[in-house]
């Protein structure tokens, strides 16, 4: 198996502030690699170095060989292969389901509109909003939204997808429906890089955690290390708060 | 006090084809301020600093200066500079264009900015460039919320307009300064002049108050 991303002794600061410090990790093609740890941890910073939308300072990202940090390599050739799912959704509110889902596969992708709807249906399909097509998004539920943004994401037909808290901003009964989702996309093989709460969903799905605290990589492991037998006492005493 | 409605009537040509040119000169001055204003504004966001140095210093001496004092720099400097020459309607247009892409230009800025980071963050995770961020996913959010900002500075820019009568374009204002000075008399030609300013701008106001809930 090739690790299709590699963070390497990544640093990032804002002035002072150091928020990652000598991150270095691997994901393998087709690995869940869920990252938990309490807010600040830097766990969401390091998901938004991964597809360029934060820059660190040193260190390296290579995303299937392609360094992050190489100015040589064009962002939006990288971020057209990972999708990424943000816990506010981001759902374009002056387009419908269905546009939302096509933009960018038409606008960036430079699929035919046809093409790129039919797949956009499928995708609906998929997440289970197929009567949903026309709909706009401030008529969708919180649960609705996450799906839709998730089948957005999947229209571009990312190799790996990122996961910012999905389901932080959601009512709790809709929070079982974006991880079934998620589930089911696992289970096809997708590479994924999740932050989250959900600490049901790590150990169910995850093929590693990883946990993160003040910036760095405290420890990592299979579910079973990290919630049966952690090593590392910070991670026992963070355990025993979210448990 | 008598009031001569015949001297109204005797210039009411002159004072429909200074309407004529006052619609056509603020129309023209709106669309073209508003291109340059969109540009300027990219120019005030922009990170670096040969873009927003010169815009800022742009939008700073067009709103701090007076729109009269600008007229007269476009009307005896700028346009004679360029053209050799001097035409009052080019002139007009010109100041009034400059003026209104200052105004304009903050407000695409606070349209711009008042859209969440997490819509260009979306845009860009799926692969678009700033480019297309900015021309598909937030100008068109940004501009239902800068339409009555702009609608404002449309009915102001109307008003604005009447200052161009100093340096002779024929518009409202001319027409009633010609009345006033060839019949001696002070309340026809301006109130006549008020009344049709006031038609205009209560009309666009009634019309983009329809395309405010439009969009």
């Amino acid at each position: 198996m090739a690790a299709v991303i590699e963070v390497s002794q990544l640093r990032k600061a804002y002035g002072a502030n150091v928020v990652l410090e000598n991150v270095s990790v691997n994901v393998q093609e087709g690995e869940v690699m869920v990252v938990i740890g309490p807010s600040g941890s830097g766990k969401s910073t390091l998901l938004r170095c991964l597809n360029g939308l934060e820059t660190a300072q040193s260190g390296d990202i290579r995303i299937e060989g392609r360094s992050l940090m190489d100015k040589a390599t064009k962002l939006t050739d990288i971020r057209t292969e990972v999708g990424m799912v943000f816990q506010q959704f981001n759902l374009f509110p002056h387009l419908t389901v269905l546009d939302n889902i096509t933009l960018s596969p038409i606008k960036v992708r430079k699929q035919n509109p046809e093409q790129a709807k039919a797949k956009a249906i499928e995708l609906l399909g998929k997440v289970g909003l197929s009567e949903k097509a026309g709909a706009y998004p401030n008529s969708l539920s919180g649960g609705q939204s996450q799906r839709v943004a998730i089948a957005r994401a999947l229209a571009m037909e990312p190799k790996i997808m990122l996961f910012d808290e999905p389901t932080s901003a959601l009512d709790p009964e809709m929070v079982g429906e974006v991880l079934a989702v998620m589930k089911q996309l696992a289970k096809e093989g997708m590479t994924m890089v999740v932050v989250t709460h959900e600490m049901g969903f790590a150990r169910e799905v995850a093929d590693r955690v990883v946990f993160m605290e003040q910036g760095g990589i405290v420890e990592m492991g299979s579910p079973a290390d990290i919630f049966e037998q952690p090593k590392q006492e910070r991670t026992r005493a963070f355990l025993s708060k979210v448990l | 006090m008598d009031f001569r409605f015949d001297i109204i009537i005797d210039y009411l040509p002159l004072l429909m084809k200074g309407t004529l040119y006052t619609i056509g000169i603020s129309l023209a001055g709106i669309v073209i301020g508003s291109i340059l204003g969109l540009i300027i504004s990219l120019g005030k966001m922009s990170a670096r600093w040969y873009f927003n140095y010169p815009a800022s210093i742009y939008i700073n001496f067009f709103r701090g200066t007076p729109l009269l004092v600008q007229i007269f720099l476009v009307y005896y400097g700028l346009v004679p500079f360029i053209l050799d020459t001097t035409d009052a309607i080019i002139a007009a247009i010109v100041a009034l264009a400059l003026n209104a892409a200052a105004y304009t230009a903050e407000i695409y800025r606070a349209g711009i900015q008042s859209i969440d980071r997490g819509q260009s963050e979306a845009a860009y995770s799926l692969g678009m460039t700033h480019a297309q961020a900015m021309r598909l996913v937030i100008l068109p959010q940004a501009i239902r919320r800068m339409v009555p900002a702009f609608s404002n500075e449309f009915i102001t820019l109307i008003k604005d307009s009447s200052l161009v009568a100093v340096i002779t374009a024929p518009e409202i204002m001319y027409w009633s300064k010609a009345m006033a000075a060839q019949y001696s008399r002070v309340w026809e030609p301006y109130l006549a002049a008020a009344l049709i300013y006031f038609i205009l701008t209560y009309v666009l106001g009634k019309v983009l108050s329809y395309v405010e809930r439009k969009v």
